[in-house]
C-alpha cells in the first residue's frame, strides 16, 4: 500500500525528516509514536501532499511514485488525513461539503456520484454505526466545534469517503474518554483486508483500543526502534527518555 | 462587429451577438436624440417636456470624478441613444408575431418567454437594448391588481402614478449620470403593488445589451403602497466587445407604510478581456425611499461583471421604524474596477439598517466599499450594522474600504466592522485534502464567506449565482 | 472678514532669508493662495470645515509674531523631569538636568532640514511659507534618555487673533530612545490660531513614546500636521489626551518604512460646549512585517463635534502586515455629534488589517446599575465615561506619568 525509502523533509531551511523508512501492507494498521518535535505531523503533511516541504527519497503508494501528485489527487486516489487541527470554514456546511469530496472521490474511482436524498441516507447510516448525531452535519463546516466535535467529525468523514489509506494525526490527543471509544470504534469497524492506517499518536491511549500490528517511534526525523504493541506498553512505562 | 478574443474568453458564457437589423436613433446627443426616443415611445408632451428639461440641466452639469476607478473618456457624442430591433417597431400583440431571433436570444441566456416554457413563479419583463421585447405572466399580475410592464408603456397607460413618482426619489439634478439618464432613457420596468397586496411571484427584469456602439439607459420604478410586498429581480449581460459601452441606469424604489420592496440583482455584463480591454462601463444610480412608517427596503447585489461598476443603491429611511438593508458581493478579477456600496440615510424615529458587504479581489483588481451611514438628529433610537469584508487574490490587486459615518444622535447606536486578509492556506489544504482541486476550493470557500449574502437571494437566483462567483474567480489563484 | 488672500508682504518681514528660501517661500504661499482654507469640499475636511470655521469666528488674521514677557507657567509637581519651554513657538528655555547634555542637539529649526513633499492640505502650504519660530531636537546615536521630556507649549496672554505657523524637527538616532510629554498651556483669552508643522524621524531601532496633553479650556484654534518615518525595527507609540480648546485638528501621517517596526496611537479624550475636535491618521504599510495599533475614544457632550478619519495603506511589498484600528465614541447630549470615516486601502494579500467604529449612547443598563447602589445620574455617568476613557492610560508603563495623567484626565470630565 505504501512504501517509504530514505524520506528526507525540510520546511524554510529546517530538517525534520532525516531518512525515514516505512512499508505498508494492505489490512495493516501501524502507530507511529513520538516525542514532540520528532517529525510526526511533517510525516503526515508531506503523505498528503502538504505544500512548502522539500522532500526527497521514494514516496511509493499503491506501487505509483507520489512525489509529483497534487494534494486533491492523493485524495482521490485514497489517501485521507485525519487533521490534528482541523480546519475551520465559515459559512460551508458540512454535509454539503461531504458530498462534494465524496463525489470527487466516486468520480475518481469511476463511480457514479451520489444525488443529495442517498447521501442523506448513507449520512445517517454511519452516524448512526459510530454513535454520532447527525445535526452536527447540517452545521457550518467545524465552526464553534468543540474540540472532540472536529476529531469526532473527521471520523465520520473518513467513514464515508472509505479511504485507502488512512493517516490519524494526534486524533486521540485531547479527547475524552467517550470521544476516544468513538473515534477506536470508527477506525476498528472501518479496518479490512484492503485498507491500510497510519496512526500518528503521542500516548499509548488509544493504542489499547485499536490494537496495532506494528509499532514505530519516531525521533529526530527517524524510526529508531520497530516493534509490536508490547513496545507501546514499555513506552508508557519508561517514557520516551528510556528508548532514545 | 469586433468580436475577437472569442476563444480565450471561454468563461464569459453570455458573450455572443444576435445579427437582427435595429432602427437606431441619429447617433449623438442632443435635443433631436430626445425627441426621436420620446416620439418613436409614443410618449405625452409632459413627458418629453420632462426630458428636456433634464437635457437642459445636463448641459451645465460635469461628470463626478471623485470615485477611485478612473475610466477613458466618454464621448457622449459618439454614442446611439436608442436601439430597437426593426421588428419591434409596431409592437407585436402577442409572443408569436415576436421575432424568432429575439425569442432564440432569450432561450439562450436561460430566460425562455413562451407560455409553455417560461419560469414558473417568475414573471418577466425582457429588456433588449432599448425596448422591452415582451413581459410574461402579465394577465395573472392584471388580477390581483398588479402593474408589471415596460415603463415605456407605463407613461402611456399610468400616466398619473409615473408623474407622482418618476423623479421622486433621484431628482433630474441629482448627479451627471442620473441626469444623462433622465434625459435619454429608453425602457426598463415599471411596478405598482396595490394596498393589501402580497406580489403572488417574483417580477424579473432581464437586461441585455446587443448593439454595438449603443448606451444603455434603463428606468425602473417600483410603488409598493400601503402594506404590499414584492421581489423584485433583474439580470444582465451583454456580448463580448473590445469597445467599452455605457450603461447608466436610474432605479428608484417608493415603500409606502407597512409594504416591502426586496431588490436583488445579479449583474453580470460583459468584464472586459483578460487584458482589460472592451466591457461595460456599469454606472448606475439606484435609491429607495422607506416613505411610510413601518416600511422596508431591502438590496441585495451580486457583482460579478462589468469593466467598471460604480453603485450605491441607497435607503432613506424616512418613515418612522422603517427598515433599509443592503447586501452585496462584488467580485473583481483581471482588470475590472468596482467602487460600490450604499447610502442609509436615517431620518425617522426608530429606523434600523444593516450593511453586509463582501468584496473579492483577484488578478489586477481594484475593489472599493464606499458607504455612508448618517443618521439625522431627530432619528431617535435607531441604529446601524455595519459589516464589510474583503478577500484578497495576490499582491496585483487592491481592496479598498471608505466607509462615511455620521451620528448625530446620541439615542442611536451604529456599529461598524471591516477586516481584509488574503484566502486561507489551511483552509484550502484541508479541502484539497479531501479530494478538491484548487479551483474548486477556492470556489467553495468564497461562497462560504459570502453566505450571509448569498442567503438573501430568492432561490431561483441563488444556485446561479453561486455558480457566477466560482466561475468569476477561475485562473485567479495559481 | 478675515484676510484669505495672503500678501507676499508677509514673507518680506521675516528677516534673513536667503534668496532661494525666500523663491521657495513665494511659491508655497501661492499655493496656498491658489488652494484657500481647507472647507468641506476637500476630501480630508469633510467633517472640519475650517474656511468656515475660521470666517464665523475671527475678524481677521495678524501672522506677525509674539514675543511674550514672561511665562506664567506652572511646571508639573511630582514628575522628576527634563524640559524645554516654548513660548508662541519660540524655544525660551530648556534643561536636560537628568541627561547626558553632550548627547543632545536642540537648536532654532533650519528650514533644510525639511522634506519638501507634494502635499494636499494647503495649510501646510502656509506653514512652509510663513514659519518663523521653532525648534530642532537631535538624539546621538544609543543615547536614552533616563527621565521624561516635558515640552512645555506655552501660548501668551498677548496673542490676540495671532496665526502662528510653527514647525518643529525631531531625530532620534540610531537605536536612541525618548519618552516625551507635549504639554500646552493657554493664557490667552483671546482668539489665536496655531498652525503646527512637525517632522520626526526615528532611525533603526529608536524608540519614540509621545504623550499630548492640553491643560485648560480656552479660545486656541489649533491645527498640526506631523509626519513620522520610521525606520527598521524602530518603535513609536502615542497618547493624545488634549481637549479643552476651540478647535483642534491633529494631521498625523507615519510612514512605516522599516522592516519590523512598529507604531501605535491611543486617544482618549472628552468633549465639551462646542468644541470641535479631530485626530486623523494614515499610517503608510511601505515595508513587510511591520505593525501599526489606533485605538481612538471619545465622548462628546454639550454642541461638541468628535471626529475619527483613520486610514491604513498596504502597499504590494508590504507582506505580513498586522494593522488594527477602532474607534469608539459616547454621545451624552442631543447636540453633540461623532462623525468617523475609517477607510483601509490594501494591495498586499498576506495580510491582518482590520478595523471598526461604533458610536452611541452611554449603557443605560450600566447607568442603571449605579444607581441603583446610591449614585446619582451625573455621577454615575461621570463614573462610567472615565472609566470608558482610563483604559486608555493602562497601557502606559511609568507609573509617575500615569498618576500625572489619570488626574489630568478625570479633571477634564465634566
Amino acid at each position: 500500500m505504501l512504501e517509504i525509502k530514505n524520506l528526507t523533509a525540510s520546511i524554510n531551511e529546517k530538517q525534520i525528516l532525516n531518512g525515514l523508512n516505512i512499508r505498508i501492507k494492505p489490512g495493516e494498521l501501524h502507530a507511529i509514536m513520538g516525542p514532540n518535535g520528532s517529525g510526526k505531523s511533517t510525516l503526515a503533511n508531506v503523505l498528503s501532499g502538504k505544500n512548502g516541504y522539500k522532500t526527497s527519497g521514494e514516496l511509493k503508494y499503491k506501487g505509483k511514485d507520489l512525489n509529483d501528485i497534487s494534494i486533491d489527487e492523493r485524495a482521490q486516489q485514497g489517501i485521507f488525513l485525519a487533521f490534528q487541527y482541523p480546519t475551520e470554514i465559515p459559512g460551508v456546511k458540512t454535509n454539503n461539503f461531504l458530498r462534494t469530496s465524496l463525489n470527487k472521490i466516486r468520480k475518481a474511482r469511476g463511480e457514479k456520484e451520489v444525488d443529495a436524498l442517498s447521501f442523506l441516507k448513507i449520512i445517517k447510516e454511519k452516524s448512526n454505526e459510530l454513535g454520532m448525531d447527525e445535526k452536527m452535519l447540517s452545521r457550518q463546516l467545524n465552526v464553534g466545534f468543540s474540540g472532540g466535535e472536529k476529531k469526532k467529525n473527521e471520523i465520520l468523514q473518513m467513514k464515508i469517503l472509505n479511504p485507502n489509506l488512512v493517516i490519524l494525526d494526534e486524533t486521540d490527543s485531547g479527547l475524552d474518554i467517550d470521544a476516544l471509544k468513538i473515534v477506536a470504534n470508527g477506525v476498528n469497524t472501518s479496518r479490512d483486508k484492503t485498507n491500510s492506517f497510519l496512526v500518528i499518536t503521542h500516548y499509548q491511549r488509544l493504542l489499547n483500543f485499536i490494537r496495532p500490528d506494528f509499532v514505530h517511534v519516531l525521533s529526530k526525523g527517524k524510526i529508531i526502534k520497530s516493534g509490536d504493541m508490547k513496545l507501546a506498553e514499555q513506552l508508557e512505562k519508561t517514557g520516551y527518555t528510556g528508548i532514545i | 462587429m469586433k468580436n475577437q478574443n472569442f476563444d480565450q474568453q471561454k468563461e464569459y458564457k453570455y458573450g455572443f451577438t444576435t445579427d437582427i437589423e435595429n432602427v437606431k436613433a441619429p447617433k449623438g446627443l442632443s435635443e433631436d436624440t430626445i425627441k426621436f426616443i420620446s416620439k418613436v415611445k409614443k410618449e405625452p408632451k409632459w413627458m418629453l417636456e420632462w426630458r428636456l428639461k433634464a437635457y437642459e440641466r445636463l448641459k451645465v452639469s460635469k461628470e463626478p470624478n471623485w470615485q477611485k476607478p478612473k475610466f477613458s473618456k466618454i464621448d457622449y457624442q459618439d454614442l446611439y441613444y436608442y436601439s430597437a430591433p426593426k421588428s419591434m417597431k409596431d409592437k407585436p400583440k402577442s409572443l408569436d408575431e415576436i421575432d424568432p431571433k429575439l425569442i432564440e436570444t432569450y432561450n439562450k441566456l436561460g430566460i425562455p418567454l413562451n407560455e409553455q416554457k417560461k419560469l414558473s413563479g417568475v414573471a418577466v419583463d425582457a429588456v433588449f437594448d432599448s425596448v422591452s421585447v415582451a413581459t410574461t405572466y402579465k394577465e395573472e399580475l392584471t388580477k390581483k391588481g398588479i402593474i408589471f410592464c415596460p415603463i415605456s408603456e407605463a407613461i402611456q397607460k399610468h400616466p398619473d402614478l409615473v408623474k407622482k413618482y418618476l423623479g421622486s426619489v433621484i431628482p433630474v439634478t441629482d448627479h451627471y449620470f442620473a441626469t444623462l439618464n433622465s434625459a435619454v432613457f429608453t425602457d426598463g420596468s415599471f411596478v405598482y403593488i396595490p394596498p393589501n397586496t402580497k406580489c403572488p411571484m417574483e417580477l424579473s427584469t432581464y437586461f441585455r445589451i446587443n448593439a454595438s456602439e449603443t448606451g444603455q439607459f434603463e428606468r425602473t420604478l417600483i410603488i409598493a403602497d400601503k402594506g404590499s410586498y414584492v421581489s423584485y429581480l433583474e439580470g444582465c449581460t451583454a456580448p463580448m466587445r473590445d469597445e467599452n459601452q455605457l450603461h447608466a441606469a436610474n432605479v428608484e424604489l417608493i415603500a409606502l407604510d407597512d409594504a416591502e420592496i426586496k431588490y436583488s440583482t445579479v449583474q453580470n455584463w460583459y468584464p472586459g478581456d483578460s487584458n482589460g480591454v472592451g466591457g461595460i462601463y456599469n454606472f448606475v444610480t439606484k435609491r429607495g425611499v422607506c416613505r411610510g412608517k413601518n416600511s422596508k427596503i431591502s438590496w441585495t447585489q451580486v457583482e460579478t461583471g462589468s469593466a467598471i461598476t460604480w453603485k450605491y443603491p441607497s435607503c432613506i429611511l424616512q418613515g418612522d421604524n422603517s427598515v433599509g438593508e443592503f447586501y452585496s458581493i462584488a467580485i473583481t478579477n483581471n482588470h475590472q474596477k468596482a467602487d460600490t456600496g450604499t447610502k442609509m440615510i436615517h431620518l425617522g424615529k426608530n429606523t434600523r439598517s444593516k450593511i453586509i458587504s463582501k468584496g473579492i479581489s483577484a488578478g489586477k483588481a481594484d475593489n472599493t466599499y464606499r458607504g455612508l451611514v448618517d443618521i439625522h438628529r431627530k432619528a431617535t433610537n435607531s441604529r446601524n450594522y455595519t459589516q464589510c469584508d474583503s478577500l484578497l487574490m495576490g499582491n496585483k490587486c487592491g481592496a479598498h474600504t471608505v466607509p462615511y459615518i455620521k451620528n448625530k444622535n446620541s439615542s442611536s447606536t451604529i456599529e461598524h466592522e471591516a477586516t481584509t486578509s488574503k484566502i486561507n492556506e489551511d483552509q484550502l489544504f484541508y479541502c484539497n485534502q479531501r479530494g478538491l482541486n484548487q479551483e474548486e476550493a477556492v470556489s467553495l470557500i468564497v461562497n462560504g464567506f459570502c453566505k450571509d449574502v448569498l442567503q438573501q437571494l430568492p432561490m431561483e437566483f441563488a444556485v446561479e449565482a453561486q455558480k457566477l462567483v466560482g466561475i468569476s474567480l477561475e485562473g485567479s489563484v495559481g | 472678514m478675515i484676510n484669505k488672500i495672503i500678501d507676499r508682504f508677509e514673507i518680506k518681514r521675516l528677516k534673513t532669508l536667503t534668496k532661494s528660501e525666500e523663491t521657495y517661500r513665494k511659491n508655497c504661499l501661492d499655493i496656498f493662495n491658489r488652494l484657500g482654507l481647507p472647507s468641506k469640499r476637500d476630501e480630508d475636511w469633510k467633517f472640519s470645515d475650517v474656511n468656515e470655521i475660521f470666517s464665523k469666528n475671527f475678524n481677521k488674521f495678524n501672522f506677525e509674531s509674539v514675543k511674550s514677557k514672561n511665562q506664567n507657567v506652572e511646571f508639573i509637581k511630582d514628575l522628576e523631569h527634563n524640559y524645554i519651554l516654548v513660548s508662541n513657538g519660540e524655544v525660551v528655555s530648556s534643561d536636560f538636568k537628568y541627561e547626558d547634555k553632550d548627547k543632545i542637539n536642540l537648536t532654532q529649526f533650519k528650514n533644510e532640514d525639511f522634506s519638501k513633499k507634494n502635499e494636499n492640505n494647503s495649510l501646510i502650504y502656509l506653514n512652509h511659507a510663513l514659519s518663523e519660530k521653532g525648534y530642532s531636537l537631535n538624539i546621538n546615536k544609543d543615547y536614552k534618555f533616563k527621565k521624561v521630556l516635558v515640552i512645555y507649549n506655552y501660548f501668551s496672554s498677548e496673542l490676540n487673533e495671532n496665526f502662528l505657523n510653527i514647525r518643529n524637527k525631531i531625530k532620534l538616532s540610531k537605536n536612541s530612545e525618548l519618552h516625551i510629554i507635549n504639554f500646552i498651556i493657554v493664557s490667552s483669552s483671546k482668539k489665536f490660531f496655531s498652525n503646527t508643522y512637525e517632522e520626526t524621524v526615528l532611525e533603526e531601532s529608536a524608540v519614540l513614546k509621545n504623550i499630548y496633553l492640553q491643560d485648560n479650556v480656552n479660545d486656541g484654534y489649533f491645527h498640526k500636521f506631523a509626519r513620522y518615518k520610521l525606520s527598521k525595527r524602530s518603535n513609536y507609540s502615542s497618547h493624545i489626551f488634549p481637549s479643552g480648546p476651540k478647535f483642534n485638528k491633529f494631521d498625523l501621517e507615519y510612514d512605516l518604512s522599516g522592516d519590523e517596526s512598529e507604531c501605535k496611537i491611543i486617544a482618549a479624550t472628552f468633549l465639551d460646549q462646542n468644541d470641535h475636535q479631530e485626530i486623523k491618521t494614515k499610517v503608510n504599510h511601505l515595508a513587510p512585517n511591520c505593525k501599526s495599533y489606533q485605538k481612538v475614544k471619545k465622548v462628546v457632550s454639550g454642541e461638541s463635534k468628535g471626529v475619527y478619519q483613520g486610514k491604513i495603506y498596504v502597499k504590494d511589498i508590504a507582506q505580513k502586515t498586522d494593522a488594527y484600528q477602532l474607534s469608539k465614541a459616547i454621545l451624552l447630549s442631543e447636540n453633540s455629534e461623532f462623525d468617523s470615516k475609517p477607510e483601509l486601502e490594501i494591495y498586499a494579500d498576506d495580510v491582518k488589517c482590520s478595523h471598526g467604529s461604533s458610536s452611541g449612547s452611554i449603557d443605560e443598563e450600566s447607568i442603571y446599575y449605579l444607581m441603583s447602589r446610591g449614585l446619582n445620574k451625573i455621577e454615575s455617568t461621570k463614573l462610567l465615561v472615565e472609566g470608558f476613557l482610563s483604559e486608555s492610560i493602562d497601557t502606559i508603563k511609568s507609573t509617575a506619568i500615569k498618576k500625572f495623567l489619570q488626574t489630568k484626565l478625570t479633571s477634564q470630565i465634566k
